[in-house]
This record gives C-alpha cells, sequence and structure tokens, in this order.
C-alpha cells in the first residue's frame, strides 16, 4: 500500500485505497467483454432452446438437448466426436506438451550453442496458416501425389492412404497438428526456465545434483503454473479445433466420421447443414456449443485451482 | 471537424436531387454460384442493353446461401430475384410466402414440359421459380490415352465400359481418378449418374412410395456394376477427392473421370490443361437396358413477393422463360450448365452443342433421391464407400438402403 501519494492526486476526493475507485477503469474492457464476449456467450446457451431457422424461432425447452443425447444419428455422432476429441487433446497434450518441455529445457541448457536458430525452427510452422500446412500434408500423405517420389526414395512402404484409412486417418491429423503447435508450448516454457533464478540452479549443482533431479525437483516444480496455463490452453484450443479437419479432411470428418471434432460437428448441424439440403439448424447447434462449454468450464476450473493457486 | 461535417453534408445535399432524377430501376439478383458471377453479370448487362432495367449480381458461398437467404428474407432485405433450389429446400421458401407464384407469367406453363417445371412446382400445384438450368452427369476421357491405349470405339454398353477399363489397365494407366475422400461425389456424380440407365423416371415413384423394394433385383445389379469400377480406381482413392480427381484427369494421370457437366469448362480450358484432349460420352447403360441420363434440375429464379418493383421482377421472369431471353441465357451461361427450356436452343461452343447433345433421345431424369427420399443421401454415401473398401457386398448395400426407407415410410 503507497503512504505517499503523488502530489497531483492529494485532495482527490474518491480516491482512496480500498475503495471503489478503480471501477472506472476497468468500464471499457467490461462493456467491450461484455458486448462481443458474454453477451453472444448466453444468447447462444439461449438459442439453444429454440427451433428452427431465423425469424420463425420456436421455443421447444430442452429439446434439443433431449435430441443431441436420444436421437441415434445425432446422438452417434455427437459421442463419436466427443472420442475424437479426446484422442486428438491427448495427443496434443502428451506429445506436443512433453516435447515442449523437451525442447526448452535443451534450449534453456547453460551449454547450448545456436539456440536462437533452433527456436525460430521450432516456431516456424505455427506463423503458417492451419489451411497451408493442413493442405501440404494432405497431399504427402496423398499415394496419388506422393506415390511416386516415396518409392523413387525407397520409402515404398509409407505409401498408404493415411487420410483415407479410419484407423489413420485421425493419428495423423492430430500429429500434423501436434508438428505445426509445438512451438507454442515451447516458447512457454522457455520463458518460464528463464525465469528460474540462477542460484538455485548453481545451489543444486554445489550440493552435487545431476541434471535430471535438477530438472525434476527444481526447473520442473519451478514452472507448475505454466505447466497448468498450457494444459488449460491446448484443452481448450483442442476442444474448439476445426480448421486441421476441415483443411485436411472434409466437413463430414471423413472417412467415415473418423476425424469427426466437436466443431466441425457443431458446424455442420448448426452453421452450414448437411450437404446437400444444407438447412442449418442453429438450435441444435447452439445446444452442441453449449455442451462444449461446459466441458471446458469442467475441464479449466479444476486444473486453474489445482495450478494457480499457490501465490 | 465541423467543416468536415458542412461538406459531407452539402454533398449530400447535392446529391440527393442527382439520385432521385435518374429514375432507373434497379434489382439484386441472390445466387450460389459465385464462380459464376464474370458470366452472369455479362448476362444481366445484355438484359439491361435490352429492357433498360440494371440487375446486380449479389452472390454468396454455396454453402452459406440457403441461411443467408433465408436471413435477408426474413428480415425483409432480400434480394428482388433469387436463385431457387429444386425441390424441397426451394419449396420451403415458397411454403414460408417468399415467392412469386409463377403460373400466369408468359412462357412458363408454354415453354416447359411437365418434367421440367417439377422441381420447382409446390405441393399445392403453384410453380415457384422459372427453371435456369440443369446439370448432366457424364463420364471424361483423355482421347490421347485412349488412342495410345488402341481404344477406337466409345463403349456403349456398362460390360464393354468395363472391358475398356480392363484394357487401360493393363497398358499401366489409371482408368479411371474417382476417390471418396469428398463424400458426395461417388454418390452425386458416379451412382446416381448411373441410375437411369436402370431406372425410368416413370418408376421412379414406385419406389418412393414403397410398392418396390430400394432391394429389388434392379438395385442389387445397380450396386453390383458399381462395384465392377472399384478395381480400377486409382491407388489410395480412399483419400482423392473430387478436386485431386479433376486435377488428375487433367494431369494425363487418369484416363477417365465420371463427373458433372459442370466440370466441362475447367477441363476444356487450355490455359489450365493445356495437354488434355477432352472426350465425352454418357453413361452406358447395361445391355437391354434402355439408355437413360441424369439430367439434373439444379437452379430455378424466382422473384422476391416483397419486392418493391414487381412488375420489373415479373418481367425478367418473363424474359427468361421466353424462346429469345432463353437463346441470349445459353449464350452466357457458364459451360456445362444447361437451360431447361423446350423451345429449342442453340449453342456457340461446340463443346457444350455436344454436352448437350448426349441427352437427345435419352430417358432423362433427375438425380433419384432428389425429389422424395433425401433421407438416403448420406447413408448410401457410407454404402458406397464400404463397397469401396470392401467392407460390404452389393446385397448386403442394397438391404440395408432398404431397411433404412422402409423405416422412414412407416414413420
Amino acid at each position: 500500500m503507497q503512504r505517499q501519494r503523488h502530489p497531483a492526486l492529494q485532495g482527490g476526493g474518491s480516491i482512496k485505497p480500498g475503495g471503489i475507485y478503480w471501477m472506472r477503469y476497468i468500464i471499457p474492457a467490461l462493456l467491450v467483454y461484455t458486448l462481443f464476449m458474454a453477451y453472444p456467450m448466453i444468447d447462444s446457451v439461449r438459442l439453444s432452446l429454440y427451433e428452427g431457422t431465423t425469424g420463425t424461432r420456436d421455443f421447444v425447452g430442452l429439446a434439443n438437448y433431449v435430441r443431441l443425447f436420444t436421437d441415434q444419428v445425432v446422438s452417434t455422432r455427437f459421442w463419436n466426436a466427443f472420442k475424437n476429441n479426446w484422442i486428438f487433446f491427448g495427443w496434443h497434450m502428451i506429445l506436443q506438451n512433453a516435447l515442449g518441455i523437451l525442447f526448452a529445457a535443451i534450449l534453456t541448457n547453460r551449454t547450448m550453442k545456436g539456440r536462437q536458430v533452433y527456436q525460430t525452427m521450432i516456431f516456424i510452422p505455427c506463423t503458417i496458416a492451419v489451411l497451408v500446412t493442413g493442405y501440404l500434408f494432405k497431399l504427402m500423405m496423398n499415394p496419388v501425389w506422393a506415390g511416386d517420389t516415396l518409392r523413387r526414395a525407397g520409402l515404398g512402404f509409407l505409401v498408404r492412404s493415411w487420410l483415407g484409412d479410419r484407423s489413420t486417418a485421425l493419428n495423423c491429423v492430430s500429429l500434423v497438428s501436434v508438428w505445426q503447435w509445438v512451438g507454442i508450448p515451447t516458447m512457454m516454457f522457455v520463458a518460464a526456465f528463464q525465469g528460474i533464478p540462477d542460484e538455485l540452479i548453481e545451489a543444486a549443482d554445489i550440493e552435487g545434483a545431476n541434471a535430471w533431479q535438477t530438472f525434476t525437483r527444481i526447473r520442473v516444480p519451478m514452472i507448475v503454473p505454466v505447466i497448468g496455463m498450457v494444459a488449460i490452453m491446448t484443452f481448450v484450443s483442442n476442444f474448439n479445433a476445426f480448421d486441421v479437419v476441415f483443411s485436411m479432411e472434409t466437413l463430414d470428418g471423413a472417412p467415415d466420421y473418423a476425424t469427426d471434432l466437436i466443431g466441425t460437428l457443431f458446424y455442420r448441424y448448426g452453421i452450414a447443414g448437411q450437404h446437400p439440403v444444407g438447412i442449418p439448424e442453429p438450435g441444435l447447434g447452439s445446444a452442441i456449443s453449449t455442451c462444449i462449454f461446459g466441458m471446458l468450464l469442467i475441464g479449466v476450473l479444476p486444473t486453474l485451482r489445482a495450478t494457480q493457486g499457490k501465490e | 471537424m465541423k467543416k468536415l461535417m458542412a461538406i459531407l453534408l452539402a454533398a449530400l445535399i447535392l446529391a440527393l436531387p442527382m439520385t432521385a432524377m435518374a429514375e432507373q430501376v434497379t434489382l439484386t439478383m441472390g445466387s450460389w454460384r459465385t464462380d459464376d458471377a464474370d458470366q452472369v453479370s455479362a448476362l444481366l448487362a445484355k438484359y439491361e442493353e435490352i429492357s433498360g432495367v440494371k440487375i446486380e449480381f449479389t452472390p454468396t458461398t454455396s454453402t452459406q446461401y440457403n441461411a443467408t437467404l433465408r436471413l435477408q428474407l426474413d428480415n425483409g432485405t432480400g434480394p428482388d430475384l433469387f436463385y431457387s433450389r429444386s425441390y424441397a429446400t426451394g419449396e420451403e421458401l415458397y411454403n414460408a410466402g417468399f415467392n412469386i407464384v409463377c403460373n400466369d407469367i408468359p412462357g412458363v406453363m408454354e415453354n416447359f414440359s411437365d418434367s421440367a417445371r417439377d422441381p420447382w412446382t409446390a405441393e399445392d400445384g403453384n410453380v415457384f421459380a422459372v427453371p435456369f438450368a440443369a446439370v448432366s452427369q457424364v463420364i471424361y476421357y483423355n482421347k490421347t490415352i485412349f488412342a495410345e491405349a488402341g481404344i477406337t470405339e466409345l463403349p456403349t454398353t456398362w460390360d464393354e465400359f468395363i472391358g475398356v477399363c480392363q484394357t487401360l489397365k493393363d497398358a499401366g494407366y489409371t482408368p479411371l481418378a474417382n476417390g471418396i475422400a469428398s463424400n458426395w461425389d461417388i454418390l452425386e456424380c458416379v451412382l446416381l449418374g448411373m441410375i437411369p440407365n436402370y431406372i425410368p423416371f416413370e418408376e421412379r415413384a414406385a419406389y418412393e412410395t414403397g410398392e418396390k423394394k430400394l432391394n429389388d433385383e434392379t438395385w442389387v445389379q445397380i450396386y453390383t456394376d458399381f462395384a465392377k469400377l472399384v478395381p480400377y480406381l486409382p491407388e489410395g482413392f480412399e483419400s482423392v477427392d473430387n478436386d485431386n480427381a479433376n486435377i488428375m484427369l487433367g494431369l494425363g494421370r487418369a484416363a477417365m473421370l465420371i463427373d458433372g457437366s459442370w466440370s466441362c469448362g475447367t477441363l476444356n480450358n487450355k490455359e489450365e490443361y493445356p495437354d488434355l484432349d477432352l472426350g465425352f460420352f454418357a453413361f452406358p447403360a447395361p445391355e437391354g437396358n434402355a439408355a437413360g441420363i441424369c439430367l439434373h434440375p439444379d437452379m430455378g429464379i424466382a422473384g422476391n413477393a416483397a419486392t418493391a418493383h414487381p412488375d420489373e421482377v415479373k418481367a425478367f421472369l418473363e424474359w427468361l422463360a421466353s424462346a429469345e431471353g432463353a437463346q441470349i441465357t445459353a449464350d452466357y451461361l457458364p459451360g456445362g450448365f444447361l437451360p431447361m427450356i423446350s423451345t429449342g436452343v442453340t449453342f456457340q461452343d461446340d463443346t457444350i452443342a455436344a454436352l448437350n447433345d448426349l441427352n437427345e433421345g435419352k430417358n432423362a431424369d433427375a438425380r433419384f433421391i432428389w425429389a422424395n427420399m433425401m433421407d438416403l443421401y448420406t447413408p448410401m454415401v457410407e454404402q458406397l464407400n464400404a463397397i469401396c473398401r470392401g467392407e460390404t457386398t452389393p446385397e448386403e448395400a442394397a438391404d440395408a438402403i432398404n431397411a433404412l426407407w422402409e423405416e422412414a415410410l412407416a414413420a
């Protein structure tokens, strides 16, 4: 608490420590947030209680939710997308974040040479549009376009319809996404590792701790809040994922819904409508998005508590 | 700031009488054909020369068109004229009261056949849009490859067609470019393109009502004949989508492509594919069956019932339904979209004329499931994918589809 006030502030009646004078400073942000974030979100919850397209909406209560969970086709698609989303998320959570920590640990090693070069290389894919990387990988994984080249290189066993095969499609799409975004957790972990005071590491060295012990006992525990943040970011962005599937497969999550995520499911039902009729059902779409919102909340809150509450 | 406001205000005051003076009527036209903006704008410019009425073409992306149009119509900001989807999707707007009834527009009843008007005729018998263009399903081929493989005659029966595929395969070519990754063309172009060779238009209703079964001999034969194509699909057809397939034919990496007439313009574009000598033929019917063709009514043009200029809108629709209007339209329509009028039009482009000639003397029908069986669309795509992957047999596929339709009829 500041005892000596700036001369210009003296005499300003409402400016008291502990008062609510700060309220006015958050008004602009609050307005923007309410108007563009909170209101649409709440309105979409309201929309999920209605049926019909624009203009002719009828209130139907929870019918959209009932349909989402009991209609044979819709519920099959929903749970399939739900399952796929967990697999998609699992690849990112385990592989992407593990690679992120590994790369960051290597990059922040004091004996590391050419750090900037590697750091840039790891980060570059993040700056390319998903539609571009998705399309390039789609060509590379297609026997029609890549088959001859691979065979000439003696890699004939790689000539497979990776994205057309139910058993490999989702894993391939996930791995492309992991490859593209691994730079983000890497950067965050690099920043976190750099924030650890050198004295701690030096003290550990003097005490005779080996590199592994320093890593597991000092460096990782020191960055738990960042790990928590990265976990939340991974969770949120993967349960909202849409673009990578859109660019590499179809909006149907081809083949046979093997790559259908909640994002593509939502787009099909809520925004575009099912091909070829193309009449969207905003109510059902909103019900799906409300469920995603609920899931994200359930996933995020405990993680936040577990990792961020130790200040 | 005040000065700027004053200038703006002055400009506004000056501009007002000018807009009021020019009493030219400007109509807007909504569409899902963003690809055709140039051609349609040219057509509308031609119409402006003739009638003095300016029509602005304001297309929306195909996948968002239905929702956008609905939103505009609901809010009273809909275009004066709009492209109307055939069958149920278009009728939905008519039922909501957005379409001008076209029955009394001269030409609509006289110049179109019943089957051409049918996709835009509501249950109450009213015509809710003027039929504009249809697309056909055809088999494209690379003339150079056919010559190299020693194929001199085009196949006239399905078995001959399969024989041609085998000859091409033996000669080391990929016979067909089609794949299943897009989840639409294997059904819309391939299977639904085959059906008019097996089931003429008149018999469709019997299947729709359940009088005939979707797993009868005819249907098992359709799926069996479809399955004969599978060995001739490209390696890795599971990940070949419709764009890939078009490019493969264009670059000579496959000898044939089963697709729609709408691709003709791109495939025939020498800037795009300089080395492709393009040919095409209609789906050969199995021996003993009368030749049919899938000629699908795709676009109608409707008038907005709430337009501020009903006379001009009706005049345009009348022009579209007239012999002169249809001819001018045919001159400007993008390649592969065929006029539906029965007054007889001539084509300047030889390729398009040849494409149109394929329809001569054949039983034409729309895509089999479009009128009343749209619920079968996704299940059929799934069954065809399974046949291609070798996960199901033609009989099982027919039984599965039939069971779904019986269930739908019972509900």
